[in-house]
């Protein structure tokens, strides 16, 4: 018996030594540090023990941490090597738990000027790690020496120790910029690379600064890899910011992308791929530019060290989503590359000639791909399915093939995220294509017969209840969402509900089935599907096409997040009027463009990284309580908000005053809400205003001032305007002054010198009041439909436009800034447009303040010398509209 | 083994290792009385205000010293507790000719000999009197009374003048605190 138990306890002796140990126990043992003389090794296990725990994430109360740590500052009593180096780590990870740390601040700094190398480079980021602000002189001379250092280990310990120390004393470290530009001409790789990342990091808010170390250095050549390509990563951040700056797009010939382009011929691999990269990923490169990066990168294709062949086929992989044309001349490459034992590389190298390719090889390719799916990563098959994704909406015709494959892959076993792009892929073909409707909607329904992930099944049956009632056999859908309702989850059971009420609202043959399988479904154990089920099926038995029409077909148009805080408050306070449903703001409608995640997947993931371009999506949706709060007229005004569009800048970021303007559009009122900052540390200011030149038609109603603004506030002016009573004169622009009383005080306290004040005033830039300012987005899910109905309907006025919209080249450029300008929802997918056609009609549709629906067609035409042309029809319930939507426009 | 040890320990050859605190207020000479006792090789030349602490190895006849050598700075001072307990012998330096803070000395003494580590242990403190060439220094004497030195009765103690920078005094002072330690040992 117990020689079998040896025999296990020996299969299990690979396994983890600090399995299951005690917190406890542990820190008892490190009493041990207190004995003398000290037994390193001993000391040395029990140290490992509690770095263990530490990183396994146990949590060390603040007394537990501070008794460990005073017992391990005896242990610098010991001259042990190993036993010192593991105190340094010790002290780093118990630094920001125990207390009174800055103990072992002198017995540090000794270390790290003293004889012993293998102490002084871990000995600084102990020590790093250990000072706070206040602390930083006491050793910001021994820092300046260990920058310097000839041993480079030292060196490198030091800058690279600097840079965390920047995250909380930003200003303290920049006094020590000379030492570190020393550094920079170091003989050593890593010092050189370290002191080059320090040194942009502390000018990289300067753009100047930065664009004269960038100017110096790339003059010659640096020795470090490393830092060469960090000044490439940085060199590609300078050319964004400063085409960002000035818009200019003859930048290629800038001396910045002539270095860029001599890297190519650097000798190390590192800094040629790098170059590489950077090119490709730069924004608004030309074929011409690429040339040089993408044969160089062809140039790695072929190499026979696997880590360059999987870079060289990555960056091409990307390259050919924008530029396939130029990634063509490496076909030949990639096409040996499919056979390469690497399977990353050759799963990257197939999905890149899909991108490429021609129509006739997409079955070959296919096949070979095949071959091999099952045996590579979740990851890399979801690769695959981008590919395939982009394959479909090139070669429509080819939809059969790739679907086949599509669903064959589907009934693999995957992860959620793999099976989500496959459903993903479907849906965009079937939503892009007419013609593979049926199949895919095939392939789905036969998917969510066996699909353990709810979400999934839930989209799916979505699409279902959206698609499936315009197919030419309705009927056959119904029997798959059925089987859901039987054998699923509530979730999707409530789903599966909700699909089959859109077949009754839509395929009148199929109504009297659908209300039987309703009924059955108010059997259900789950409250929700039985309400859904008691809900549609109520609303169906009315026959009342108007009540079906907006409870059923049309998705609900307000934004979520309000309507629940509007109940919440409405269940609190109850009233005897009904609650009110139009009170609520519109949502917001996010939609996913594939250009913007184009240029998402484009940004360089590297050590420069980009500010986030747009996060425009979080747009809050609670101004309106914020508004009341602070204006409680507006309780008085008729109507609700209607739209509180993005902020805009009235001055330029970095000014004395900064100002930003967020526009509160009513029925018939506009709130200016102007968040005004102060951001002179000498100055406070009062009685804070703006003063408007109030356009005609317009007539101020209130205005409140700011009493008090100090150094680093931010508060609001509030002014209510009241729309003019003719349409025209609501677009226009006002002149906008910044009037204010100043009264300096001192930095440090606020407190004013004196109490006398003197009045000032600031001018800021015009503010524009623009049509999307008053109009909302809506989605209508059957545009054209409504559209038709339109023409027919007494009510409804129409007018028609022609324009000549000579500054723009493209469709794509008109369609984006009709859009922007009318502050209206593309309908019918219609603002995404095959690229090279020369024609398009786009549809729009909006809601007008007052609640007044506006439908806009506008056709678009392009011609290579008067730009494009636009036909624009409008119609709305109102003339007035159509007349300024067709004014304005001009 | 354990004969040769005994025998060893007899004969006095063995080597004795012994934890020793080195304790004062800021600017009394303790980091420049340590560097004097440590050999010739490890000595620095120039001494800064100790952060926190400094530990020094250093071996007078024939004993193996561990000073803690503890920052005399206000901040710092309640950081020497939590070094009382495994030390077997307290040095405690005194700027005799900083008279204005003499007082300050004596309440940073009266809680050390009142602290519960120290109270019942007989451990030696050997008082350096230090900056003794300075012309307004106090006399051993006088601090002495000042501060209550007679009141300890259950500890071995001794005051001796000193001067750090020469090493003046410090070889009688060493040689009282090394015998009084091996007396204490056995």
């Amino acid at each position: 018996m117990a020689f079998k138990r040896d025999k296990k306890e020996e299969e299990e002796g690979t396994g983890n030594p600090f399995q299951n140990l005690d917190k406890t126990a542990v820190l008892q043992e490190a009493r041990t540090f207190n004995d003398t003389p000290v037994n390193p090794k001993k000391c040395t296990h029990i140290l490992t023990k509690i770095l263990y725990l530490i990183n396994q994430g146990e949590q060390l109360g603040t007394q537990e941490a501070t008794d460990a740590f005073f017992a391990m500052t005896k242990l610098f009593q010991s001259k042990d090597v190993i036993l010192r180096r593991m105190v340094y780590l010790g002290i780093k990870e118990l630094s920001n738990i125990a207390e009174d740390v800055i103990i072992v601040t002198s017995s540090l700094t000794k270390d790290m000027t003293g004889k012993e190398d293998l102490y002084r480079a871990a000995a600084i980021r102990a020590l790093c790690s250990i000072t706070d602000t206040t602390m930083i002189q006491a050793i910001e001379r021994y820092m300046k020496q260990a920058i310097v250092d000839r041993n480079s280990a030292v060196s490198s310990a030091a800058v690279v120790s600097i840079f965390h120390m920047t995250k909380h004393s930003p200003d303290l470290v920049k006094r020590w910029v000379n030492e570190v530009q020393e550094a920079l001409n170091s003989e050593n790789v890593m010092v050189q690379y370290h002191a080059l990342g320090l040194l942009y990091h502390i000018r990289k808010s300067d753009q100047l600064a930065v664009t004269k170390l960038v100017a110096k250095l790339t003059k010659f050549t640096m020795k470090s890899p490393y830092a060469t390509c960090m000044l490439i990563r940085i060199v590609c951040k300078l050319i964004e910011d400063q085409n960002a700056a000035s818009g200019d797009t003859n930048w290629s010939n800038s001396p910045l992308f002539d270095y860029l382009e001599t890297c190519l011929r650097h000798k190390s691999e590192t800094v040629v791929y790098e170059a590489a990269h950077a090119i490709v990923n730069l924004r608004r490169t030309s074929a011409r530019e690429l040339a040089p990066a993408v044969s160089v990168l062809q140039l790695f294709c072929s190499s026979p060290k696997p880590v360059l062949r999987f870079a060289a086929v990555r960056t091409l992989n990307k390259v050919a989503i924008t530029h396939p044309s130029a990634v063509t001349a490496c076909n030949l490459d990639l096409e040996n590359m499919i056979s390469d034992s690497n399977r990353s590389i050759a799963t990257l190298a197939i999905t890149t000639l899909l991108k490429t390719g021609s129509e006739s090889s997409v079955d070959r390719l296919m096949k070979q791909i095949a071959t091999f799916v099952s045996e590579i990563s979740d990851e890399f098959k979801i690769v695959v399915v981008e590919a395939i994704r982009a394959l479909c909406l090139k070669f429509p015709r080819k939809h059969a093939v790739l679907m086949n494959f599509l669903s064959a892959m589907l009934r693999d076993e995957g992860g959620l995220e793999y099976k989500a792009s496959i459903a993903d892929t479907i849906i965009t073909i079937i939503e892009e294509n007419p013609e593979a409707k049926e199949t895919g909607l095939a392939h789905l329904c036969e998917f969510i017969e066996d699909c353990e992930h709810t979400s999934l099944a839930v989209r799916i049956l979505h699409l279902l209840g959206k698609e499936g009632p315009r197919a030419k056999q309705p009927s056959k859908y119904i029997r798959f969402i059925y089987n859901r309702v039987i054998l699923e989850n509530a979730t999707v059971r409530a789903a599966a509900v909700t699909a089959m009420a859109q077949f009754g609202a839509l395929c009148p043959q199929l109504l009297d089935n659908v209300q039987v399988l309703l009924a059955r479904c108010q059997m259900d154990g789950d409250d929700e599907v039985r309400d859904r089920a008691t809900y549609y099926h109520s609303i169906l038995a009315s026959q009342n096409k108007q009540l079906i029409q907006d409870y059923i077909i049309e998705p609900l148009m307000v934004s979520i997040p309000s309507l629940e805080r509007a109940l919440h408050a409405y269940n609190l306070h109850p009233s005897p009027t009904p609650f009110d449903m139009s009170s609520i703001p519109l949502s917001t409608i996010t939609t996913s463009d594939p250009t913007e995640m184009a240029d998402r997947l484009r940004t360089p993931s590297g050590g420069v990284a980009s500010e986030p371009t747009a996060q425009a999506t979080a747009r809050v949706e609670s101004y309106y309580e914020k508004l009341s709060a602070a204006l409680p007229e507006i309780a008085n005004l008729p109507g609700t908000l209607f739209k509180s569009a993005a902020p805009v800048m009235l001055t330029e970021s970095e000014t004395e005053y900064v100002v930003r303007c967020i526009k509160h559009s009513f029925q018939s009122h506009l709130i200016l809400q102007l968040e005004v900052s102060n951001t002179l540390s000498d100055q406070l200011l009062e009685n804070v205003t703006v003063q408007l030149e109030i356009p005609e038609g317009y007539e101020l109603i209130k205005e409140t001032p700011i009493p008090r603004l100090a150094y680093n506030e931010t508060q609001s002016v509030y002014i209510i305007l009241q729309y003019p009573p003719s349409l025209a004169d609501s677009v226009t622009s006002v002149g906008a002054v910044l009037k204010f009383s100043v009264k300096d005080c001192d930095p440090t306290t606020g407190q004013p010198d004196s109490d006398e004040g003197y009045d000032d005033e600031y001018m800021l830039e015009d503010l524009e009041i623009s049509l999307s300012d008053q109009m909302a987005k809506v989605n209508k899910p059957n545009f054209l439909a409504l559209w038709e109905e339109a023409e027919t309907d007494e009510s409804m006025n129409e007018m028609e436009d022609t324009f000549c919209l000579s500054k723009m080249e493209s469709i794509q450029e008109a369609v984006a800034s009709i859009v922007n300008f009318l502050g209206m929802q593309p309908a019918e997918r219609s603002d995404k447009i095959v690229a090279g056609k020369s024609s398009h009609t786009l549809y729009l549709a909006g809601v007008f303040r007052g609640g007044i629906d506006v439908l806009v067609r506008s056709k678009l035409a392009v011609s290579a010398d008067t730009g494009v042309t636009m036909q624009l029809t409008v119609r709305s319930t109102s003339e007035d509209v159509c007349e300024l939507i067709t004014s304005t426009i001009g | 083994m354990k004969l040769f040890g005994k025998l060893a320990n007899i004969l006095g050859i063995k080597k004795k290792e012994v934890k020793i605190l080195i304790l004062g207020l800021n600017n009394s000479g303790k980091s420049t009385i340590v560097n004097h006792l440590k050999s010739e090789e490890d000595k620095v030349l120039n001494i800064v205000p100790t952060v926190g602490l400094n530990v020094e190895k250093f071996k007078y006849h024939n004993v193996g010293f561990t000073a803690f050598d503890m920052s005399g700075h206000g901040k710092y001072r309640d950081l020497w507790e939590h070094y009382y307990r495994e030390s077997e012998g307290i040095i405690f330096v005194i700027d005799s000719s900083d008279t204005l803070r003499i007082a300050v000395v004596r309440d940073e003494l009266d809680i050390l000999l009142q602290h519960p580590d120290i109270v019942t242990r007989r451990i030696p403190i050997l008082f350096f009197a230090n900056k003794m060439d300075l012309r307004d220094s106090l006399s051993t004497v006088k601090i002495a009374t000042i501060l209550g030195l007679e009141r300890i009765e259950d500890k071995p103690w001794h005051i001796c003048a000193s001067n750090a920078l020469n090493g003046e005094g410090l070889q009688e002072g060493s040689e009282w605190f090394t015998q009084a330690i091996c007396e204490n040992i056995k």
